[in-house]
């Protein structure tokens, strides 16, 4: 392969040979054209800044037209009051642009700090887009004014400057349309650079973690909500850059964009792109545009009935979008290497530094559910770098009682201490950076993700160095015996490969203390014989509670075990003394319960 | 000069000392300038070629209500025009576009036509909204348009003619006429937008002025259908007569569900935009019962060019057509107007046109004579007062004659021909 | 405040309830029992509206007509989902980019039909005079309509086989097909029944809003929203979201203006998904 070859196939590059070949074609075509050209580049910007979170990060927003109005509407409002006096707009741009992000950034606190997620996100962020429709179309009148800037309600807010950059010698020199669109390009093309970037980064990793599995990466310890703010706040950015742009390209700024239509249009390009493809972004905002600017011209009053039923044909022709469809073409011309992404360094053994583990307590722990004492005044001393079982028959409180320790339920009552510190109402994440590993019942891995990405993002978590966590992620992979099985999707492992691997995961963050829920739920007798080796191993280096319902993997650990019954503690003990309890025997055979309260 | 400038570019690209500011210029706008430069100056009168002009008009989505009586009228006033001879003895070619309902296509075609189709006179735009949208171009390049709607007034600039009729010339004569015919007590009802609040001020300053009392006034957002409410609270105020400035077709519904809470006997509603989207016929006869209007322009209207236009629009159209409204009158006026405009300047020249449409030209159109106020650019309507009937249509019952556009003299420009703005009216 | 005018209030806030629970009946089936985002959800009501119109245009019986608004719009739904819908199962942003494609394909083509603008359906039965207040019986009829198609829709998914092999479809695909339920005929009779829900619920509108080509696009959002809001129980959710937010608006509008009351709609939502994000009945025993 020749460097020119690879140059121009480095996915780094391709962004960089896309925005000389546009810049060229502005040599070549009228001011008319250049004009569309550019409005259908600000629109694929802000096709870009939806892909980031929602192909990329799993956000589902139907709000980037909100900031992209927003930030259109700020760059006329301080680009009318300061620019016949500076004799430049960048100060509007960036203050558009920053405005747009601050918003975004407000939205998304409210959003991921209370754990709204989903389609609920779609729904507050289209919400919150129609009340801009409203308030802003309400505005008509000249009360309505900052500074000389006229909100001017449904009409809009009009002859907004255009950009000026304000160079010496040039004051006041506004750009002309054609000027526009080289400058659209460039902007284009560094922001789409920039995406890459952060993609690329240690943060981009996680970014794609939080998409493919929020849960297990909040057990991992990454703080998700923060992640999804910076995300969302940068999208955010990006959406009101193109927004500042459009109101420097068409002078003027009305309410239209807070629409539905509006809104959906920006989920239509993505879709039409290839969602998660970024460049989808760009190519399914000029399909549409240049469809519908097109049929507009011939068409009588067809325009809407062709556009619609070309997105049906291609939705059933083209799924996935039209990039997928490209590259899958041109795989077909151009076979692509298997990804070979080498570890740096030999492999590390997980455990770093000697001998670890720490306490947990939990004290009159209680938690109710309307009423109902799902636990209901359990204290239990988990001792420094010892194994303990937690057993019980269906319904006794084991897996809220283990919710209440991981931290995905807060306690009605009571606390929970790690080495002698209460951590009752710390974020799962926050107390996995304490050092807490938790493993639950249901493999929580990241499907997608190679199974070396899969412990890499495990310890990355705690070194946050990627060279570093790509050797203790090895390591670990050594030691759960999947080494060989490295770069294989997640998703592929069988059941029990899965769970050893999420076993791993855990491992590979260092923890102290390793909360363990069903390790060997659904796996065959062989696989729970080498995992009961895995779970000793554990003990070693750490406090290990498991909770199980399976006997037979429970004798062999051969650990202290705590049974609980309707939320109480019954008994405790060595599982061959349990063994003869009649309490015990009367939950577990069915009998009659003697106890008189119930 | 294109070509000469890309060399300068890239010699000085070359030479290495080129600002970033003559960059961007430089390979923005090099093979474009000659096409900006020609622009506003068209081709000379001697040539025979038919002569470009565009129209921007919705056919699609939901504003097309409004859009398609304006493309109908389009075609049929190039047509007539054509028929007579065009303009200069030249013919006219018409370039139109589906905006789609959509601000951003109106830039995009605004800017087509201007630098691409050279046209020499750009006709269009339904809402406000899309008029404001292209006006920054339109100044910008310096071009003759047409805006043939009716809207909420107010707009001042050198290059626009408005043929539409406004509030205040509508509303002079209906609230007059509802304080002397229904009552004095009115309730505002107005679509909450540009067209709507400044409307509801002009019926605050004309019941002022006639001894009248304002109930009170509610802006419903133009996605509202559901008016229960409303028509609870007009209960509960008892005006003797409602103002409607509602406008499309969500707000269709008030009359409806107003007509079905039995409110037809107990107030009247007066209106200066039932009608415009056809609601006449989009209602059954005994729901718009009583409803009171005022336009220039009605199907009914019994001048002998009126009579005409109905049969020849009938005959074009289809006899089965909905109902021909006011704005297709507007439209048709714009048209007409510009044709007996060149041909009064003698040229295609922007100014030349500019002038002679300035010096009060006037043209016998459906609605009536119309003359064109020179320092507004709107034009001086005869109103009428009509009510609903029982065939979707209306009734005239009087008439009011050359109502002025501009009533507090806001826009003069023949003394201020640099104005490019939009007044709103200081009525407090 | 009189008797009479707390009558008026409390017709017209349950009007706007039933309104608002009719609307989005049809998407809480297709959304909530099969995942499927439809954003043709609107032209679907466009299209029951114009069933009904045009059945009484032809002569028939206006309450006929509205029934037959349902029944036809059904069938539509059934043929979109055999030829459309069927395909993208699982692939549910398919389906909004296809469902998006339809709307706009709907709208255009019942303008290019119908006109821009035609001949409504008045509002049928009279008025009723309650002192010195009077409302429409018409909005009677809305309020019992929005109760009965609670009723048949509870009916139909708690004691029908069908309905009981739906919700388990939409639980757990996998198991529901491991019992022999045939999960594609149960997607299909869903989301035609759905359609016809929304179908019936355009009929049910047309004599009240002014029937044109975009009515859709004015319930879409808020439709969307009912349903979010209210969670996953299709029809406890949908009833108590219907009533928190048509009731605040309504009221809202009543005592400061329709502009507040929209706003505190919009508002109200998202504080509600943001104090409950599993929406109203989320955390409700009963999921139906």
């Amino acid at each position: 392969m020749t460097v020119a070859r690879r140059v121009l196939l480095s996915p780094l590059s391709r962004p960089v040979v896309v925005m000389l070949a546009a810049l060229l074609l502005g040599l070549f075509v009228s001011d008319f054209q250049k004009l569309t050209f550019a409005l259908w580049v600000i629109y694929g910007l802000l096709a870009l800044s939806l892909d980031l979170v929602w192909g990329k990060a799993g956000i589902f927003s139907f709000g980037q037209t909100a900031f992209f109005g927003a930030a259109a509407y700020l760059y006329g409002m301080i680009a009318i009051n300061v620019s016949p006096t500076s004799g430049e707009t960048v100060t509007a741009l960036l203050g558009a642009v920053l405005g747009a992000a601050v918003l975004a950034a407000a939205l998304g606190y409210f959003m991921f700090y209370g754990k709204v997620g989903d389609v609920y996100v779609a729904i507050i962020t289209l919400a919150s887009t129609l009340v801009l429709l409203q308030v802003m179309t309400s505005t008509a009148g000249p009360q309505y004014h900052i500074g000389k800037a006229e909100l001017g309600g449904y009409n809009g807010m009009t002859h907004i400057p255009s950009m000026e950059f304000g160079f010496p010698g040039h004051p006041g020199d506004q750009m002309s349309p054609a000027d526009t669109y080289t400058l659209v390009v460039l902007l284009a093309g560094l922001t789409y650079f920039a995406v890459l970037l952060l993609l690329r980064s240690g943060f981009g990793r996680v970014i794609a973690a939080v998409r493919e599995n929020e849960l297990r990466t909040e057990l991992l310890g990454y703080d998700v909500r923060r992640a999804k703010l910076i995300i969302f706040a940068a999208g955010g950015a990006i959406a009101g850059l193109a927004g500042a742009v459009f109101a420097g390209w068409g002078n003027f700024m009305n309410p239209a964009p807070f629409s539905l239509p509006a809104s959906a249009l920006v989920v239509i390009y993505v879709l039409l792109g290839g969602r998660g493809t970024l460049a989808g972004a760009f190519l399914g905002a000029v399909a549409v545009e240049w469809l519908s600017t097109t049929l507009g011209g011939v068409l009588p009053s067809g325009t809407t009935l062709v556009v619609g039923g070309i997105l049906i044909g291609v939705v059933l022709l083209v799924p996935g979008g039209l990039i997928p469809l490209f590259t899958g073409l041109v795989g077909r011309v151009v076979p692509r290497r298997p990804s070979m992404r080498r570890v740096l360094g030999r492999p590390l053994p997980a455990r770093v530094d000697g001998v670890r583990g720490q306490r947990l307590e939990a004290h009159n722990l209680v938690k109710a559910f309307g009423g109902v004492k799902a636990i209901d005044s359990v204290s239990l001393d988990f001792p420094a770098r010892e194994l303990h079982c937690l057993i019980g028959p269906n319904g006794a409180g084991k897996s809220t009682f283990f919710n209440l320790l991981v931290g995905r339920y807060s306690p009605t009552a009571g606390t929970i201490l790690h080495e002698g510190r209460p951590i009752t109402h710390l974020q799962p994440h926050e107390r996995a950076r304490r050092g807490i590993g938790i493993k639950l019942q249901v493999p929580s891995i990241y499907r997608e993700l190679s199974v070396r990405e899969n412990v890499w993002l495990a310890a990355f978590a705690k070194v946050h160095n990627p060279p570093r966590a790509a050797a203790v992620g090895d390591g670990v992979l050594v030691r759960v015996g999947l080494i060989e099985r490295a770069e294989d999707p997640a998703g592929d492992l069988s059941h029990g490969e899965q769970q050893w691997l999420e076993i791993g995961m855990v491992l590979a963050s260092s923890p102290e203390v390793i909360l363990l829920d069903e390790p060997t739920a659904g796996m065959t007798r062989e696989e729970t014989l080498r995992t009961v080796e895995l779970v000793r191993n554990l003990a070693q280096q750490a406090t290990v509670v498991v909770v199980e319902h399976d006997m037979e993997f429970v004798q062999r650990l051969d650990a202290p075990v705590t049974v609980l019954h309707q939320g109480r503690i019954l008994a405790r003990g060595k599982l061959a003394e349990l063994r003869r309890n009649e309490d015990v025997l009367d939950v577990y055979l069915g009998r009659t319960f003697r106890a008189t309260g119930g | 000069m294109g070509r000469d400038e890309l060399n300068v570019t890239l010699a000085s690209l070359a030479q290495g000392r080129l600002s970033r500011r003559q960059f961007l210029h430089g390979t923005g706008v090099a093979l474009g300038t000659a096409a900006l430069a020609a622009c506003g100056q068209t081709a000379t009168p001697t040539s025979t070629e038919p002569v470009a002009v565009g129209s921007l008009l919705d056919a699609t989505g939901p504003i097309n209500i409004y859009g398609t009586p304006l493309i109908d009228a389009t075609k049929f006033a190039i047509d007539d025009i054509n028929s007579k001879g065009g303009v200069l003895s030249r013919q006219l070619k018409l370039t139109s576009f589906d905006t789609q309902s959509t601000n951003d296509k109106y830039v995009q075609y605004a800017n087509q036509l201007m630098l691409e189709t050279k046209a020499a006179v750009i006709m269009g735009g339904i809402t406000s909204a899309s008029r404001e949208a292209i006006r920054p171009a339109i100044d910008r390049n310096k071009q003759l348009y047409f805006y043939n709607e009716q809207y909420e007034g107010g707009v001042c600039d050198k290059f626009v003619f408005c043929t539409g009729v406004v509030p205040s010339q509508q509303l002079s004569t209906l609230v007059g006429w509802t304080m002397t015919n229904v009552g004095k007590t009115v309730y505002t009802l107005a679509a909450d937008y540009n067209y709507g609040h400044i409307s509801s001020d002009w019926v605050k300053f004309y019941l002022s002025q006639g001894g009248g009392q304002l109930l009170g006034v509610d802006f419903i957002p133009l996605d509202v259908s559901d008016f229960a409410s409303t028509i609870t609270k007009l209960q509960q105020r008892k005006p003797a007569a409602v103002m409607s400035l509602l406008v499309g077709g969500n707000h269709i519904a008030f009359y409806r569900q107003f007509a079905a809470a039995g409110l037809q006997d107990k107030m009247k509603i007066v209106s200066p935009t039932f009608g415009l989207g056809n609601e006449q016929v989009v209602l059954a006869p005994n729901e718009s019962k009583g409803i009171t209007v005022s336009y220039p322009y009605y199907q009914e209207l019994t001048n002998s060019t009126n009579q005409k236009w109905v049969s020849d629009w009938h005959t074009r159209y289809g006899s089965g057509y909905p109902y021909i409204t006011d704005s297709a009158n507007a439209g048709w006026v714009g048209w007409h107007l510009w044709a007996l405009a060149v041909n009064k300047a003698g040229s295609l020249d922007r100014d030349k046109v500019i002038k002679a449409l300035e010096s009060g030209l006037s043209f016998d159109a459906p609605e009536g004579t119309v003359r064109l106020d020179p320092k507004s650019h709107h034009l001086t309507h005869n109103v009428n007062i009509a009510q609903t009937n029982a065939n979707h249509g209306f009734d005239i019952i009087q008439t009011f004659n050359a109502i002025s556009p501009d009533p507090q003299g806001q826009c003069d420009l023949i003394g201020n021909p640099d104005q490019h703005t939009q007044f709103t009216p200081s009525l407090s | 405040m009189h008797l009479d005018q707390v009558v008026a209030i409390v017709v017209s806030v349950l009007g706007s309830v039933a309104t608002l629970l009719i609307v989005s009946l049809g998407l809480a089936v297709i959304f909530g029992l099969m995942r499927v985002i439809n954003l043709a959800h609107g032209e679907f009501l466009m299209l029951g509206a114009y069933a009904a119109l045009t059945a009484t245009r032809i002569g028939v019986n206006i309450w006929v007509s509205i029934l037959l608004a349902g029944v036809s719009v059904g069938i539509f739904g059934l043929v979109v989902e055999r030829l459309l819908i069927r395909h993208l199962y699982g692939r549910i942003l398919d389906t909004m980019l296809a469902t998006w494609g339809l709307s706009l394909v709907l709208v255009q083509a019942v303008t290019l039909i119908f006109g821009p603008s035609t001949n409504g359906i008045g509002t049928p039965l009279g008025s009723l005079h309650v002192g010195s207040y009077s409302f429409s019986q018409y909005s009677l009829v809305l309020i019992f309509a929005a109760a009965a198609m609670l009723t048949i829709v509870f009916w139909v998914f708690t004691r029908t086989s069908y309905g009981v092999m739906a919700r388990a479809a939409v639980q757990n695909p996998s198991m529901a097909q491991a019992l022999g339920i045939n999960t594609a005929r149960t997607n299909m009779v869903t989301f035609a029944l759905g359609s016809s829900l929304a179908g019936l619920a355009g009929g049910l509108l047309a004599p009240t809003a002014g029937v044109v080509p975009s009515l859709g696009q004015a319930f879409i959002a808020q439709s969307f929203m009912t349903v979010i809001v209210g969670g996953p129980g299709v029809i406890t959710g949908t009833s108590a979201a219907s009533g928190v937010l048509g009731g605040s608006y309504n009221l809202v509008s009543y005592f400061t203006t329709p502009f507040i009351g929209q706003a505190a709609l919009l508002v109200i939502a998202i504080v509600l998904l943001r104090l409950m994000p599993q929406g109203l009945s989320g955390n409700w025993r009963r999921q139906l």
